[in-house]
């Protein structure tokens, strides 16, 4: 009983962590932002 | 009336059949078996080759014969061994295209078409993904175990088929693909063709059991055609004001229906009387390149650029942006 209840406890608390660094990350992190636009087009050949 | 002789009827040969009408309405088309006589083949406008196994054999007999040859061969020694048939085909006053295929060939006008852009053009980096018939997907494995050429700093180089991983970003719907070094034709063709460029490589995707069985023989029977594959150029160079440029093209299409277009391409340009007597290679400058890949459109290739980031003005889209587009992870 008491293993288990070490267990459930050591799992929320890495969850909880995990949650407070993403957190952080969202809120503090510099990744910038992905590209909205770009990619494949169709080519436009000149005219022959 | 136009006649055709086509050499092979696998998947390629029969795309190409059914194309040739495109182009040219009204031909004859004859197909032939390559293991059989080709002297029927006299007197036929042009011939295309369409076969499995070395192409060097059928072209000979052919240019001979004073059959203009458009040839889709992809193995190096048999591209290299075509295009010693120069001399060949000068004498006899026919046209030889060698390496009229999806790569060698289409690769080679995507990459003229780039560098006309560019004001010096530095870098060419191709990458193939697929196959089409049976033939080919042998041909895809015995290059994944042989030597890969490439140019390196103006110098030739030789690293072994497999090394050499790259991500590589192909036409929606492949996406993304590891590709690897392998032994193909491209770097040899287009290092004579782009001779101040300094680096030329050529690569294709392959997976582990790609890698891992290149060596040995086949362990199961090829699929009759690959799916849909893909092809990328990549140019590296610098444009009028002296900017660093990256420009990328690239198909996403059944490779049979690549090559077949672009050798069908091929051929109505020697009808036309449009290619001079001798060795062709796609991409040579002396070539109506934007032509060939109009009629290329025509036939069902839908050719793409990579835009990378926004950029405002046409005709420099892909300026600066490409850097997503392709992520070295050797």
């Amino acid at each position: 009983m008491l293993w288990g209840m070490k267990l459930i406890r050591g799992a929320i608390s890495a969850i909880l962590l995990a949650a407070t660094f993403a957190a952080a990350l969202r809120v503090r992190g510099t990744g910038g932002t992905p590209p909205q636009h770009g990619g494949w087009r169709p080519l436009e050949l000149p005219e022959r | 009336m136009v006649r055709i002789a086509l050499v092979g009827a696998g998947v390629t040969g029969d795309r190409i059949a059914k194309r040739l009408d495109v182009l040219m309405p009204g031909c004859t088309v004859v197909v032939f078996d390559a293991r059989g006589d080709l002297g029927e083949a006299a007197g036929c406008d042009v011939a295309i080759l369409a076969h499995g196994g070395r192409q060097v054999g059928s072209t000979t007999k052919l240019v001979t014969a004073g059959v203009p040859v458009v040839s889709t061969a992809d193995n190096v020694d048999d591209v290299r061994s075509l295009v010693e048939l120069d001399d060949l085909a000068g004498r006899h006053d026919v046209q030889l295209v060698a390496g009229a295929g999806m790569s060698p060939g289409l690769t080679g006008l995507l990459a003229r078409y780039l560098a006309d852009q560019l004001e010096r053009c530095d870098e060419i980096h191709i990458a193939v993904h697929g196959t089409a018939g049976p033939a080919c997907a042998r041909q895809h494995h015995r290059a994944l175990a042989g030597h890969a050429m490439g140019l390196h700093d103006g110098e030739q180089i030789s690293r072994p088929a497999g090394s050499g991983r790259e991500l590589c970003w192909f036409p929606e719907p492949v996406g993304a693909y590891d590709c690897y070094r392998a032994e193909l034709a491209s770097p040899m063709l287009l290092g004579a063709l782009f001779t101040d460029v300094g680096r030329i490589s050529a690569r294709m995707s392959a997976n582990r059991r790609d890698r891992l069985t290149a060596r040995l023989p086949m362990l199961s029977p090829p699929h009759r055609e690959g799916g849909v594959g893909a092809v990328r150029v990549e140019l590296r160079g610098a444009d009028a004001a002296g900017r660093r440029v990256t420009l990328i093209a690239g198909v996403a299409e059944l490779v049979a229906t690549c090559a077949a277009a672009t050798a069908v391409a091929f051929a109505a340009a020697i009808v036309r009387g449009d290619l001079p007597t001798g060795l062709t290679v796609a991409g040579d400058s002396s070539l109506d390149t934007v032509g060939l890949l109009h009629d290329i459109e025509r036939l069902g290739v839908r050719l793409q650029e990579f835009t990378g980031i926004p950029h405002p003005a046409h005709p420099a889209p892909a300026a600066h942006a490409p850097t997503t587009a392709n992520k070295d992870t050797t």
